[in-house]
């Protein structure tokens, strides 16, 4: 009764011409509300986009520049743009929804209707079937978000070269250059292997943009120390460099901010804690003192931690690969479980 | 060539065994019943056979001894699970185009003119079939595979009896033309009656019959003795038993047909509904057959 061993017969495996029309024909749906929805954020980008452009060449324009009406056109500029606002965090979350979007259902729907007991039963096999739906979804999701990440960049141009918004800014930088397909790529990733492993598509939707959320979090406090952050006692940084932090020194020595606060607190002004920020007490200060003009007469030197704006494409390299390598290990580890889970 | 041969096969979910020990051979060519009550492994036995679940213990191999789920395998069968599963919101002509294209054969033209046949038009949406409908549907595109084994699962549980029966016919008719061996789960006792030609049935994750029905209904009979009568001599192993006031009926296996039926006891041919309903009212408890000596 034991089973004849026989030569495991050779089949040719599906071709992926044949298998690129079934992922075409799965895939045009989602890419059709995807185009929908960048469509929209797409037009208020260009819309805006134009609004600031013809904004801040009133402000360029204006002669003589320290007039009260120059002085006017800046802050036209200044106060109607510099607020990402609302389409602001959209923009942030975008690559995490749409990459969850698209990478969730792929595994999940299957799973929930019942269909992989059809799909995963042809003659292309399972993990065929499953090549075809996920290698081709992961780099649309990188592409088409890596593309809208351009448009992005065009759209804060003004606010990048006014100095107002540099370009390593946490809600620019991870929406432009690279790092906004590494990001897709990486909700896309969580989506896939939390389908597979919830077998629906809202819980794993809502899972896979929650961890995306964390990973973001996360990533905006790390960034600032992919390389090693520049020291200036330049008191005029541009303002396309990051800054991260400031504080005093004496003969090379750090000062700490209760030392700085007593300093200040004797002619009237006070430092809140570690911001580098100095306020004014109301009515004690003498008005005509420039604290830190007082503090450098007085032998202080401020230094200035910061990011230049010419790492911009180093970090973005940076965040693509590490999210690009977390990205595969994912679908490594749904593959994985996808070959090995009984149905 | 056997088309399914498992020897200890078995698969645990956790700490539960949903098949244990099943050791079969299926030469091809049949169309064999698998039966059993819910939760007895069935479905399990079948995701086994697809290649959908692998096994924990022992193996399971088909088509002339292709490992399951290999390409080969998947290659040569093909599957309708329960409950017919389609993309509901593609269209009848997507399904067909799909299904060609996750395979290396596929007989289009068998299936445009099946689906015409049916009268379905090919712009519906597979979800808006009726569900005879789509159980045909799926039936057509498994079938234009041209597959060597057709497996189905409950195919016919939600079905009114008209479609039942163009269902079954389909399958009949392909058995005819094609020479395709079919492996069918079913709870549809009289309905097997009439197309099966080999039994297996599962219970308790355990193979309990596994034989052509010409065998089984050779060997087994139902006898009516009176309560008073002396214990029959020979291999008989009984079933089932029930008794009233005056007689006791039995359901026995003749394990060598020569055995003598006690004096005032009548015997008659058993059908396989009847067949299968005995060893379906079988408690675990009881799991091998008493012989009828050691009763009384």
């Amino acid at each position: 009764m034991t089973p004849v061993a026989v030569p495991t017969m050779h089949v040719r495996p599906v071709s992926w011409t044949r298998l690129s029309w079934v992922s075409w024909r799965r895939a045009r749906a989602t890419l059709a509300a995807i185009a929908a929805v960048l469509a929209v954020i797409a037009f208020y980008l260009v819309l805006n986009g134009e609004r600031m452009r013809s904004t801040y060449a009133t402000h360029l324009a204006c002669t003589p520049v320290h007039s009260a009406s120059c002085q006017f056109a800046w802050e036209n500029f200044r106060n109607g743009y510099s607020q990402p606002g609302l389409p602001g965090v959209i923009l942030l979350f975008l690559p995490g929804i749409i990459g969850g979007f698209v990478g969730a259902p792929i595994l999940a729907r299957e799973l929930e209707t019942g269909t992989f007991r059809y799909a995963w039963t042809q003659g292309a096999g399972r993990m065929r079937w499953a090549i075809a739906a996920i290698v081709p979804g992961a780099v649309g999701v990188a592409v088409i978000m890596a593309g809208f990440g351009a448009l992005v960049t065009w759209h804060n141009k003004p606010l990048l070269d006014s100095g107002i918004t540099p370009r390593l800014h946490p809600t620019v930088f991870p929406v432009t250059g690279l790092a906004v397909a590494g990001w897709a790529l990486v909700g896309f990733a969580l989506g896939v292997l939390a389908g597979l492993l919830w077998r629906r598509v809202l819980p794993a939707l809502a899972t896979a943009l929650a961890a995306w959320f964390g990973l973001a979090l996360l990533a905006a406090q790390i960034r600032m120390h992919y390389l090693p952050p520049l020291t200036t006692t330049s008191l005029d940084l541009s303002g396309k460099n990051f800054g991260i932090d400031q504080w005093w020194t004496k003969s090379g020595v750090r000062v700490s901010d209760a030392a700085i606060n007593a300093v200040l607190q004797a002619i009237g002004f006070q430092q809140p804690g570690g911001s580098g920020k100095i306020t004014v007490n109301p009515g004690k200060a003498d008005p005509s003192v420039d604290p830190v003009q007082y503090l450098i007469q007085h032998g202080y030197t401020q230094v200035t931690s910061y990011q230049p704006d010419s790492r911009y494409w180093t970090f973005q390299w940076i965040e693509l690969g590490w999210l690009t390598a977390l990205a595969l290990a994912l679908l490594a580890a749904a593959f994985w479980f996808l070959r090995r889970r009984p149905a | 060539m056997n088309v399914l041969q498992t020897d200890g096969l078995g698969r645990r979910y956790r700490t539960n065994w949903a098949l244990r020990d099943c050791t079969l051979t299926i030469p091809e060519g049949n169309l064999v019943a698998l039966v059993g009550p819910n939760g007895a492994g069935k479905s399990t036995l079948l995701n086994l056979v697809v290649g959908l679940t692998s096994p924990t213990a022992g193996g399971v191999t088909v088509l002339g001894g292709q490992p399951a789920g290999s390409r080969a395998a998947l290659d040569g069968i093909a599957f309708v699970a329960q409950d017919m599963p389609l993309y509901r919101h593609y269209s009848v002509a997507d399904m067909v185009h799909q299904t060609r294209n996750l395979n290396l054969s596929f007989d289009t033209a068998y299936a445009r003119r099946r689906i015409t046949e049916l009268g379905i038009d090919g712009k519906r949406k597979a979800g808006k079939l009726s569900g005879g409908q789509q159980a045909q549907l799926a039936l057509t595109l498994a079938l234009a595979r041209h597959p060597r084994l057709l497996v189905l699962d409950e195919p016919t549980a939600r079905l009114d009896p008209l479609a039942r029966h163009d269902f079954m016919a389909t399958v009949m008719t392909a058995m005819a033309d094609d020479g395709v061996s079919v492996l069918l789960s079913s709870h549809m006792l009289a309905e097997l009656e009439r197309v099966a030609d080999y039994l297996v049935l599962i219970s308790h994750g355990r193979v309990r019959v596994d034989d052509t029905v010409e065998n089984l209904l050779d060997r087994h009979r139902l006898v009516t003795a009176p309560t008073t009568a002396p214990a029959p001599d020979g291999d008989w192993q009984i079933i089932e038993a029930r008794t009233t006031p005056s007689q006791t009926h039995l359901l026995v296996r003749l394990d060598s047909s020569q055995a003598p039926l006690p004096p005032g006891c009548e015997s008659r041919p058993v059908g396989i509904e009847e067949l299968t309903l005995a060893y379906l009212r079988e408690t675990p408890a009881s799991q091998s057959p008493t012989l009828i000596g050691a009763t009384q």
